[in-house]
């Protein structure tokens, strides 16, 4: 932290146009309790530029802002002066609907990017919580797949060309603007899921798809979160194509119901979505329904015209906690999430609220507390199973405690060399990314 | 008799007297793949075991030997060729599928398991491996994994990246790690959709976990002959308008009717201009559904004919044309230079007329065949080898073929790679800096400079800049930047 401390805070502000050095506004940028000395924002690349280019000269630690609908995730930083925020960087650059491509700036939000696709009968297929303030940039660099990723996949497999600016402030890009393209190493790839650890993502483009003709939603009672779950493996096996297969508790059916998704009860369910056109979504329906009924749920399944809504509210769910809970996310092959879940449950009885995308393997939850080594002893668990738990918010102390991203995979040697490449100062983000990068 | 080198005796040492390949006779097929270019191997080793690449690896660096992997041979930009010389590894014998899992949908296989027999094997189990280059026969996955391979069905299901989960990779260092992971849930950097696409410039594959997706239920193909190019592109222009993805969209051209007509007995007219296939698949409602709008909509643009199937048999019969089209074409001359660019679909047909355009200008026959729902075009010119200057006159028309992509706002390689063939334009679309940056990704592999060398980048020490004149050229006559 040498460099650093060279420079005060008001020598740091006037180093930049648009400093804020406010304390009592500073703490919208907190990051696990740390408040940054600085917080700028910019509007052009130029500006993400010049903020990089004064922090490599100062060895400023910089954390990229976009919505802030993930800031749970990582661990604690290590350090931390200045917040760029990017939510200003919010244009569209360039739009021709009939190359279904859209280049967009970082800032932009998922939902106005499909607002301005849906005027001309396209969107993005990406699921992400919160999507009226997720930022594309933060998601992308986020980098998770959704609940519907066995159909969607994640960022990665929608982006197509990415614009960045290098932690020493020098602008870069990678693919291109076309949907097909293995001209050079695919950076926005690397960029994907990297956390603004590797440079700062200023502009991103696109592949699209057609809005499907028709979208439609069934949800059906379970006895059971564990019924529904299997209910949801039989219906995803029977209808591959179905667009999402998402399993939900009592306690989530009814907080999803709070969040807009009426068409939920109080009581497990299974909630099934498919699209393209009509006879053929309601063929898929038809079948998962039947496979699902096949596996033992009865009573009448009810389908609503509320699409976004209900789904948006399940995929909220995802991040919607109070900041003290402890919430979890598992991802692991499709067939073995009934175990998981079973092991999951014996460690955390008092988990209650559990939402699944059955047909992908993955599996949210959240409980009141945790600790480290239960942590660590149900990762061990889970092993076998191909799972991967991540802690994806915690309170502090836990974080600090225990290791939010598991252990370091084969590849954690790789991922330092690159680290090292591209951030040799360790000015992005420091300390928050896997395994202490 | 030649003596065998102690590089050659040290590989002999590490996998066995029948895995080594060093006799000159024996190097000739190793010397080619697809393109024009070639290379010279010292010496082929033949691995079985991932121990079996380590070890070579091994040995390679102690020598200081440039290593280059290789597949089947197939590809179309170099990337196989020795082009500093060294240790060839080839993948060939290591060519199982290992596993199937039919409910997670994923495939454990070695890397030179040819992809068709992946799909066969996939096919077993109702289920499918999505990308399905062209020579999909012979290609390998270990080369699809390294070249991010598409095909034709890539429209709707997306290229090789979009389909490989995780990979054990032996890195240029002889290290081996997996990465990625079954659901892509590993945390950290997506190291597999680094390697994806490199080129063999990073390390070798030696397994792969790649996705398998359902089988379509129904598959309907539709073929409309034209009476002109703008025609045809119009008709797809109205196909991708109309919210459908066609799991395929292509398009041939006149000069390829010309070449497959006779061979395959496809029943194209010789004067149409133009033939459009068109695929849907799905289930089998939205394919009725979905075929007869294609169909309807293929019609308002007057065509000739509009033939339609759903039995595979038939189906393949219409893609004959398509299919068998490079093979076709020593019909009409003894060579070929197959091109790959890309550029934003709707100035398709704009890049075509330049395309021919060019051809004329260069007095080069050309046969166009191309993944028209992409943008990804495949202009192929034909020469005769033994003709003084023609080789030359075919690098410079498909250099600027390349610029004319790239103007369009496109890119020089949508599947192919930039390999040996096409380094010296990658500056036409990244700036020193992307490059730079590229280069030092890679230099996060370990000591890369002598793994597949000469590959993607322009320059590198000791890789022949004269040997890559044509391209000197146009750079000199276009200028060294575009970035578009």
């Amino acid at each position: 932290m040498a460099g650093a401390e060279t420079v005060d805070t008001a020598g740091l502000a006037s180093l930049l146009d648009h400093v804020d050095i406010d304390q009592d506004r500073l703490q919208r940028y907190a990051v696990d309790g740390v408040v940054p000395r600085a917080a700028t924002r910019a509007h052009s690349i130029s500006e993400v530029g010049r903020v990089q280019s004064v922090a490599t000269e100062h060895d400023f630690a910089v954390i990229v802002h976009g919505g802030r609908t993930m800031l749970g995730l990582g661990m604690p930083p290590r350090r931390y002066d200045m917040a760029l925020d990017l939510s200003g960087l919010n244009q569209v650059v360039d739009y021709e609907p009939n190359d279904f491509t859209i280049t967009v700036e970082a800032g932009m939000t998922l939902a106005e990017l499909q607002r301005h696709l849906a005027t001309n009968g396209q969107f993005l297929p990406l699921d992400h919580p919160h999507f009226e303030r997720a930022t594309l940039g933060g998601l992308c660099a986020v980098g998770r797949g959704g609940l519907r990723r066995n159909s969607f996949g994640g960022p990665r497999d929608w982006l197509i060309g990415m614009r960045m600016v290098k932690a020493d402030g020098t602008p870069i890009k990678g693919g291109g603007k076309v949907v097909k393209n293995v001209s050079g190493y695919d950076l926005p790839k690397l960029f994907a899921g990297s956390l603004g650890t590797l440079g700062v993502i200023v502009e991103l483009t696109f592949k699209l798809r057609p809005q499907p003709a028709s979208d439609q939603v069934l949800a059906i009672n379970a006895p059971t979160f564990e019924a529904a779950l299997e209910a949801g493996r039989a219906a995803s096996q029977a209808a591959p194509f179905l667009n999402g297969c998402a399993a939900l508790s009592a306690d989530a059916a009814s907080e999803a119901r709070g969040l807009g998704a009426r068409v939920l009860h109080d009581q497990p369910a299974l909630l099934l979505r498919a699209n393209g056109l009509e006879s053929a979504a309601s063929e898929v329906l038809a079948q998962a329904l039947q496979a699902a009924r096949e596996a033992g749920l009865e009573g009448p399944e009810r389908s609503t015209g509320a699409i976004v809504e209900t789904w948006q509210a399940v995929v909220d769910l995802e991040t919607q906690t109070s900041t003290d809970h402890v919430r979890l996310r598992l991802g692991l092959p499709p067939a073995n999430l009934g175990r998981a879940q079973q092991i999951v449950n014996r460690t955390f009885p008092e988990a209650t609220s559990w939402i699944a995308a059955a047909d992908s393997g993955l599996l949210f939850t959240e409980v009141p507390s945790a600790d480290a080594d239960t942590i660590t002893a149900l990762r061990n668990e889970l092993g076998p199973l191909q799972g991967r738990l991540t802690v994806e918010s915690a309170p502090t102390e836990l974080k600090q405690a225990c290791n939010v991203w598991g252990p370091s995979g084969p590849g954690a040697r790789l991922m330092h060399n690159i680290k090292e490449q591209f951030d040799p100062q360790g000015i992005l983000n420091p300390g928050r990314y896997v395994d202490g990068i | 008799m030649k003596t065998p080198t102690p590089l050659v005796l040290e590989l002999i040492d590490a996998i066995g007297e029948e895995a080594v390949v060093w006799h000159d006779e024996d190097l000739l097929v190793y010397e080619y793949d697809g393109t024009i270019d070639r290379g010279n191997p010292d010496v082929i080793a033949l691995p079985a075991t991932t121990d079996d690449v380590i070890n070579l690896i091994k040995v390679a660096n102690k020598y200081d030997a440039p290593v280059t992997p290789r597949g089947a041979g197939t590809g179309l930009s170099g990337g196989a060729l020795a082009a500093k010389g060294g240790v060839i590894i080839g993948m060939n014998r290591m060519r199982r599928i290992l596993n199937v899992d039919v409910e997670n949908k994923t495939a454990l296989v070695q890397p030179g398991v040819v992809n068709l027999d992946l799909g066969a094997e996939a096919e077993r189990h109702g289920l499918a491996y999505a990308p399905d280059p062209s020579s999909q026969r012979a290609c390998t996955i270990g080369g699809n994994v390294a070249e991010n391979a598409g095909g034709p069905h890539t429209l709707a299901w997306g290229t090789t990246t979009n389909h490989v989960l995780a990979l054990e990779l032996v890195t240029a260092d002889g290290e081996v790690q997996w990465i990625g992971h079954d659901t892509r849930d590993e945390p950290g950097y997506d190291l597999v959709g680094c390697v994806v696409g490199s080129e063999g410039t990073v390390g070798i594959v030696t397994q792969a976990l790649v996705r398998l997706v359902p089988r379509p239920t129904a598959v309907r193909t539709m073929l409309a002959i034209y009476d002109s190019v703008r025609q045809a592109s119009n008709a797809v222009s109205a196909v991708v308008a109309s919210g459908i993805v066609p799991a395929a969209l292509e398009m041939i051209d006149k000069m390829t009717i010309a070449a497959v007509e006779p061979v395959l007995n496809t029943g194209f007219p010789l004067d149409a201009e133009a033939v459009l296939l068109v695929e849907v698949d799905g289930p089998e409602s939205q394919v009725e559904a979905e075929g007869a709008r294609v169909e309807g909509i293929l019609n308002r643009f007057e065509p000739r004919e509009v033939r339609s199937a759903t039995d595979p048999e038939e189906r393949e019969h219409l893609w004959a044309g398509r299919k068998g089209a490079i093979g076709a074409l020593g019909q009409i001359m003894p060579n070929y230079y197959l091109l790959d660019g890309v550029v934003p679909r709707t100035k398709l047909p704009d890049v075509l007329d330049g395309v021919y355009e060019i051809a004329e200008r260069y007095r080069l026959p050309v046969a166009n065949m191309f993944h028209a729902g992409d943008g990804n075009l495949h202009p192929c010119l034909l020469f005769d080898e033994r003709e003084p200057g023609a080789t030359e006159r075919v690098l410079d028309a498909g250099g600027e073929i390349m610029r004319l992509c790239v103007d369009a706002g496109g890119a020089i390689t949508g599947e192919h790679g930039v390999g040996l063939e096409k380094r010296d334009y990658l500056p036409w679309i990244f700036t020193e800096a992307d490059m730079e940056t590229m280069k030092s990704l890679r230099a996060a592999f370990g000591p890369t400079e002598n793994f597949n060398p000469c590959k993607i980048f322009p320059k590198g020490h000791g890789c022949g800049e004269a040997g890559h004149q044509h391209a000197q050229q146009q750079i000199a006559k276009f200028g060294p930047k575009a970035f578009v």
